[in-house]
C-alpha cells in the first residue's frame, strides 16, 4: 500500500518512530548464561548475522524480547517474530590467539541465528 | 548475503577519515535524499529490512566509493522500480529533461 | 594516482550527477503524488536543527547528578530517555552501556549505519564508512588510538555491534574534579564521541 506521507504527520512520526518489537509471546530457547553457537548460514538474501560471527561460540547476556525477523521480512515472507538475545563473544574466539584477551564483542542474535553449544 | 556491506573484520579499508566541523548534510541533495527515504518508508513503499537489503545489492566498488546517501538512493530506486512506481529508464528520462531545462 | 585537483574535479562532477538524479527522483515522486514536499522540508528541519547530541548529553548529565535516574536509565533505557522527551525513530529500543574504570564500551554498526538518532542526531560520515565499520570489531584499540583516545591495558574493551533494532548509547564516566558543577554545566562536557564510545567527555 503506497501512500504519500503527509506533512502533518511528520512530528508524530519522528517522535513515535516504528519499533520492530512484536507484542506476542514466543518460545524462549535461551537464557542469560547459556553457551550458544552462531549458525553457519550463508543466505544469498538479507540477513543480519554477519560472517565474522558465524560458527563461533558465545554466551547469552540478555534476552531483549521479541522482534520481527529481518531474513523473512525483507522478502515479504512474514514477520516470523522471535526472541533476540545479546550474546558476547571473546575477541580471542572471534579473531584468534593474537586478539587482546581483555576484549569482547556483543551482538544481537535472533533465535534462528543460534543453537546450544555442544 | 555475503556482500560488501558485511564489513566486520575486513582489512585494507584504510584509515578513518575525519572531517573537521562536519555538517549534518554536505549538500542539498543529501537533505532531500534523507527525507525522501524516511517518507517513502513511512508511506509504506518498503519495510526497513527491504530497505537495508536494497543497499546491500549495490555493486561493491560503487558501495565503497560513493557518498553515503547514494546508498539510500540506490535502495529507494530498487524498490520504486519493484513496486512499479518508476518504469525502467524513467529516472534517466527525467534527468535529461531537467538538464535540458537548466541549460 | 590522482592529484588533489583531479579528485576534487571527479568528486564535484559526480556530485552534479547525483544531485540531478535526486532532483529527478523527487520530481517524479511528487508528480505521482507519492511525496509531500512540505513533509520533506519539515523532516530536514527537524534533523538539521532540532535533534542532535545535545539530547544525549542531557541524559548523561542527569545520570551523573541523579543516582536514581541513572539506575532507571541502566534498567530501561527507552523509558528513562523518554522521561526527558527524547524518543522515536531509530531510538525505539534503547540500551544504555555504562563505562567504568574497568570497562570501556564502544558502539558500531558493521552492516550499515544504525545509530540512536533521538539522542545523538544523525551519525557522522566516519561512523557509516568502511574503515570504522570494518575495524571497530577486530581492532577496537587501534581505532581508539586513531581517535586519540588512550585506553589502559587493564581496561576491558566491549564492542557492541548494533545489528538488530536495539540502539546503544554509552554512558561515559563523569570527569574528575566536576563535583561542584551543575547539571547544565555538565551537559557542556559530554561529547558526541564519548556517547559512541570513541572518546571521553571533556576534562575541565
Amino acid at each position: 500500500m503506497l501512500t504519500m506521507f503527509p506533512a502533518e504527520g511528520v512530528e508524530e512520526l519522528v517522535r513515535t518512530g516504528g519499533s520492530c518489537r512484536v507484542a506476542v509471546e514466543m518460545p524462549c530457547g535461551f537464557k542469560p548464561g547459556d553457551r550458544v553457537r552462531a549458525v553457519n548460514i550463508n543466505p544469498v538474501t538479507h540477513t543480519r548475522l554477519p560472517q565474522y560471527v558465524r560458527g563461533k561460540c558465545g554466551v547469552v547476556v540478555e534476552d531483549r524480547g521479541v522482534f520481527v525477523f529481518p531474513d523473512t521480512n525483507s522478502l515479504l515472507k512474514g514477520e516470523k517474530p522471535q526472541h533476540v538475545y545479546s550474546v558476547v563473544f571473546t575477541a580471542a574466539d572471534l579473531w584468534g590467539p593474537d586478539a587482546n584477551p581483555k576484549d569482547s564483542l556483543y551482538i544481537d542474535l535472533w533465535e534462528d541465528y543460534i543453537v546450544a553449544a555442544e | 548475503m555475503n556482500g560488501i556491506a558485511d564489513l566486520g573484520g575486513r582489512h585494507g579499508m584504510g584509515p578513518i577519515k575525519f572531517e573537521e566541523n562536519e555538517p549534518i548534510f554536505h549538500a542539498e541533495w543529501e537533505r532531500r535524499m534523507f527525507a525522501m527515504f524516511i517518507l517513502a518508508f513511512a508511506g509504506g513503499h518498503f519495510n526497513i529490512d527491504q530497505f537495508r537489503y536494497g543497499m546491500e545489492q549495490m555493486a561493491p566498488a560503487e558501495y565503497l566509493t560513493s557518498d553515503y546517501y547514494q546508498h539510500w538512493m540506490h535502495s529507494l530506486e530498487i524498490w520504486c522500480r519493484a513496486n512499479g512506481t518508476f518504469a525502467e529508464g524513467e529516472v534517466e528520462r527525467r534527468m535529461a529533461e531537467l538538464a535540458k531545462e537548466a541549460a | 594516482m590522482t592529484t588533489d585537483h583531479d579528485h576534487h574535479h571527479d568528486h564535484s562532477h559526480r556530485s552534479t550527477d547525483v544531485s540531478l538524479r535526486v532532483k529527478a527522483i523527487e520530481s517524479l515522486l511528487v508528480e505521482k503524488k507519492l511525496l509531500d514536499v512540505e513533509a520533506v522540508d519539515k523532516l530536514i528541519d527537524l534533523y538539521e536543527h532540532k535533534i542532535g547530541p545535545r539530547n544525549g548529553a542531557r541524559v548523561v548529565a542527569k545520570a551523573w547528578t541523579d543516582p536514581e535516574y541513572k539506575a532507571r536509565l541502566l534498567k530501561d533505557g527507552t523509558s528513562a530517555i523518554a522521561e526527558l522527551g527524547y524518543s522515536g525513530v531509530q531510538g525505539e529500543d534503547m540500551v544504555v552501556l555504562e563505562n567504568t574504570p574497568d570497562v570501556h564500551n564502544m558502539v558500531v554498526c558493521t552492516l550499515c549505519s544504525c545509530y540512536p538518532w533521538p539522542t545523538l542526531g544523525l551519525p557522522p560520515n566516519w561512523y557509516k564508512a568502511a574503515p570504522y565499520r570494518s575495524r571497530a570489531v577486530i581492532d577496537p584499540r587501534g581505532v581508539l588510538e586513531e581517535f586519540g583516545t588512550a585506553i589502559s591495558s587493564d581496561v576491558e574493551v566491549r564492542v557492541w555491534d548494533s545489528n538488530a533494532e536495539l540502539r546503544y548509547l554509552v554512558l561515559p564516566m563523569r570527569p574528575a574534579g566536576t563535583e561542584g558543577m551543575s547539571e547544565e554545566q555538565l551537559v557542556e562536557l559530554v561529547t558526541r564521541d564519548s556517547m559512541i564510545g570513541v572518546g571521553f567527555p571533556v576534562q575541565p
